[in-house]
């Protein structure tokens, strides 16, 4: 799901303020409003509703405790699990050299923007009731930690190669001469380099898995499922509101907790040097074993759900054709998803702009666009019905926080790109004689063209993927693709089954066209790769 | 000490050894000099073992070096930027190879602070890397190379990063310290002057291949080839031979030439004619200079001669 995007670094410290002050704050005006009524304002909300329910009682409750127990025990688990496992994967695809490295690497992104939905149905088409591989693993503790590696693991993947990228090639090899063989030099050399980058990718992670919505209700069944699950039905099925609400603001001081460590680990983090990493080379002999296991893993993990996914689809389709798709519901989910995402682009496409333009120069706006990463979809959506109960109806309602999830991946994109955009380029242009909308059009905006494509990608994966606001905010006639898939998932039958996998697969193939839009090289990249 | 038969080495598109063939002898120290990208650097990695050869041999002290592991040569290798570690103090950074001989902590500490004090780096030993200066992460680096007692000494531009003051400063003391260890050590340089004052034999490189191999003495007195004499410093090089600033005569009886370009210095200018020989450059003191009344300018003539006896010959095989 696209919101494990934002550890990605955005770039460095501006150089250049272009806008000043008084300006500034007038474009920041609209983000900051967006940013204080879609999120703040409903979390204070729900602090102040939890804030009368929560009582010693609450936290005796067996049943409550286990679900805040299992929750965190969850989160600790696939943190642990994604560091043994994606480590030796990581330094294997550093390291090595091999036919479709970079593809791999490139692959690696595709997690980002698979929805939740998708990555769920991938892991019960293999280990669920009737899986593909035979083994049954509903109601067991695997499904979730599995599910949660898939989305876990290539983030620590990347993060450990850049960790390892940033370490000068002359520095292992002045371990290896002054004695140390390759596992030394891995135990004393490399270790230490890449841990502050592995720590902060963990601490994301037990965020999400701690604070993970649509896996938790698909995967855990009804003992594994995590606190926001337990939110949301008991808002959605038992009207307990009190509770809800207490438990709510225990998440949000828990994953508030979470976010500042993250923030305070990303600040600790180097920036990036220019130096001169090993280059990957050919393994030879066993490596080849170590190299093979490790891509293994990494299909295991990464690559199969998806693959499953596929692979059930083309299965229905053999069975039943074109037909299990032609309903009304199937009309109306994929017209509101056609609809909601692009309003919510639209939306998101200004706000990104105005946000990263005022965001110039200033951290603290830049940490704010940081903000709908790091809450949780159900706490803020539960927090606006108790804010704004009179809009419940509201579409207006529903497009604004899918407006809220998408609008910090352009926003944050842009703002990178910004501040890698020499001041003295605009200047030049002015100079030769261009005119500030001039110097727009013909400098500033090819340049930023890339990465505001990038970010509309970004968020437009998150738009047709959105899940837990959408479950939240539901009414009949607002069906979407992925509350769609949840309804035929919860029917019986044969039938059901067939077109929720047909359509996880409809998502799947839409999120790839939003990958094959986020990595397909810019035409600037594209020259750079052909002059060597 | 250690021998290099017949190394060859490629890279996709380049041949960066072409069948190099290299003695040390014991406590000896040859620079490796050459322009960039001639090959020398890859030769020191792979003397460190860091990369393999694709074919010859490398012996050290008699035995073949092809199977044993860079963490088992005991040549401790020295990089441009040093390769500090930089999650490690000084100490731990002296330290690293000692524990990784095998020494006890204690022992390790000791030895690294014995080794720091006679660098002159006592007192640091709590220092971050990165709030050394380059020249006492140069010493560190040192200090890091010689406590472990290497066989050889590798050297890759250990003075480049440094400022031109600080590193004639630090080469004369660098001379003394290997001297006193009495290691043998390769030096890797592009600057002449560095392998002049460091070594006692320079090989020079290009593409590939010694051009030549001799001490400076003999390299100044005789180079190989026009290029390499040109490598070395001198600017007049014709077919026949190098022509030193002392071959140079000056005075009527010489044949004119035009001059084409005039550069002042504190002391004199420094003047370029082309002769009936080519063009030749020639430093002229003021004293010298002020023997023409007119002055000089680009287009007069000047009176230019090469004395051949004087001319540096070609040294041959």
């Amino acid at each position: 799901m696209a919101r494990r995007m934002s550890w990605l670094p955005t770039g460095h410290l501006p150089r250049v303020l272009m806008i000043e002050g008084s300006r500034k704050l007038g474009l920041a005006l609209l983000p900051l409003a967006f940013l204080l009524l879609m999120s703040v304002l409903p979390l204070l909300r729900l602090l102040q509703e939890g804030q009368g329910s929560i009582s010693p009682d609450l936290l005796r409750d067996h049943y409550l405790q286990w679900r805040i127990s299992w929750s965190l025990l969850q989160a600790a688990a696939s943190c642990v699990a994604a560091l043994l496992i994606g480590l030796p994967i990581a330094w294997c695809l550093a390291r090595y050299h091999f036919p479709c490295r970079s593809l791999t690497l490139r692959l690696l992104m595709l997690p980002f923007v698979m929805p939740t939905l998708v990555a769920a149905m991938g892991v019960l088409a293999l280990f669920g009731p009737h899986g593909l591989l035979g083994i049954n693993l509903q109601d067991t503790p695997w499904l979730l930690l599995y599910g949660n590696l898939f989305f876990n693991l290539p983030l620590v993947i990347r993060a450990a190669c850049e960790g390892l990228a940033q370490i000068p090639a002359s520095r292992l090899a002045a371990a290896r001469t002054l004695g140390a063989t390759p596992w030394r030099v891995f135990w004393r050399v490399e270790w230490p380099a890449v841990r502050p980058w592995l720590w902060s990718a963990l601490c994301l992670v037990f965020l999400y898995c701690f604070s993970g919505f649509g896996l938790a209700l698909l995967l855990g069944g009804q003992r594994y499922a995590t606190v926001e699950v337990e939110i949301y039905q008991l808002v959605a099925y038992e009207l307990n509101l009190a509770d809800a609400g207490a438990l709510a603001m225990l998440m949000l001081l828990l994953t508030g907790a979470m976010a500042a460590l993250y923030a305070w680990l990303e600040r600790r983090l180097a920036a990036p040097l220019k130096v001169d990493p090993l280059p990957p080379r050919r393994p030879q002999g066993r490596e080849w074993l170590q190299l093979l296991a490790a891509l293994g893993m990494l299909l295991l993990f990464a690559g199969l759900p998806l693959l499953a996914v596929l692979w059930r689809a083309g299965q229905a389709w053999a069975g039943s054709g074109f037909s299990l798709l032609q309903d009304e519901d199937v009309r109306l989910a994929l017209g509101n998803t056609a609809r909601f995402s692009l309003l919510a682009l639209l939306l998101a496409a200004v706000l990104g702009w105005l946000h990263a333009l005022a965001a110039r120069g200033g951290l603290c706006l830049r940490a704010l666009a940081f903000l709908p990463f790091v809450v949780s979809p159900v706490c803020v959506a539960f927090g606006l019905l108790l804010l704004y109960p009179q809009w419940s109806a509201s579409l207006w309602l529903l497009l604004a926080s899918y407006a809220l999830l998408a609008y910090p991946f352009v926003a944050r994109s842009l703002a990178g790109a910004l501040d890698s955009l020499p001041a003295h380029w605009p200047q030049a242009a002015r100079s030769l004689g261009a005119r500030p909308w001039r110097v727009f059009y013909r400098v500033e905006w090819p340049l930023l063209r890339p990465a505001f494509r990038r970010g509309l990608a970004f968020a437009a994966a998150t738009a047709l993927g959105e899940f837990a606001v959408t479950l939240f905010l539901s009414r009949p006639e607002w069906l979407t693709l992925t509350t769609l898939i949840y309804q035929r998932l919860g029917r019986p039958g044969a039938e059901n089954a067939g077109s929720a996998m047909l359509l996880s697969c409809l998502l799947m193939l839409l999120a790839l066209l939003a990958f094959l839009i986020i990595e397909w090289p810019s035409a600037a990249q594209a020259a750079e790769r052909r002059e060597p | 000490m250690l021998q290099l038969e017949q190394v060859c080495k490629r890279f996709a598109h380049k041949r960066v050894a072409d069948g190099i063939s290299l003695q040390l002898q014991a406590g000896e120290v040859l620079a490796l000099l050459g322009p960039s990208g001639c090959g020398k650097s890859s030769l020191l990695k792979m003397i460190a073992g860091l990369e393999q050869p694709d074919s010859g041999r490398l012996l050290f002290a008699g035995e073949d070096l092809a199977a044993i592991p860079v963490e088992a040569r005991r040549f401790a290798l020295m990089f441009q930027d040093f390769a500090l570690f930089p999650h490690l103090d000084v100490l731990g950074n002296v330290c690293f190879g000692l524990i990784e001989r095998g020494l006890s902590r204690v022992a390790a500490r000791q030895q690294a602070q014995d080794c720091l004090q006679q660098l002159g780096l006592a007192g640091m030993e709590a220092r971050r890397v990165w709030t050394l200066s380059g020249g006492e992460q140069q010493r560190v680096a040192l200090a890091r190379a010689l406590v472990t007692r290497p066989r050889l000494l590798l050297l890759d531009e250990p003075f480049s990063s440094l400022d031109a003051d600080l590193r004639r400063q630090l080469q004369q003391e660098f001379r003394q310290q290997l001297r006193a260890a009495g290691m043998p050590a390769i030096l890797v340089t592009h600057d002449r002057e560095e392998a002049f004052a460091l070594a006692d034999r320079v090989a020079v490189l290009r593409d590939g291949h010694i051009v030549q191999c001799a001490t400076p003495a003999q390299l100044l007195a005789a180079p190989a080839t026009p290029w390499l004499a040109r490598f070395i410093g001198y600017e007049n090089v014709l077919e026949e031979g190098v022509v030193p600033e002392h071959a140079l005569r000056l005075g009527p009886d010489q044949p004119a030439a035009e001059v084409r370009r005039i550069i002042q210095l504190a002391d004199g200018v420094r003047v370029c004619v082309v002769s009936a020989a080519g063009e030749l450059t020639l430093t002229l003191s003021a004293r010298e200079l002020r023997q023409y009344a007119a002055g000089l300018a680009v287009g007069s003539l000047l009176h230019v001669g090469i004395d051949r006896a004087a001319m540096l010959r070609y040294a041959t095989g």
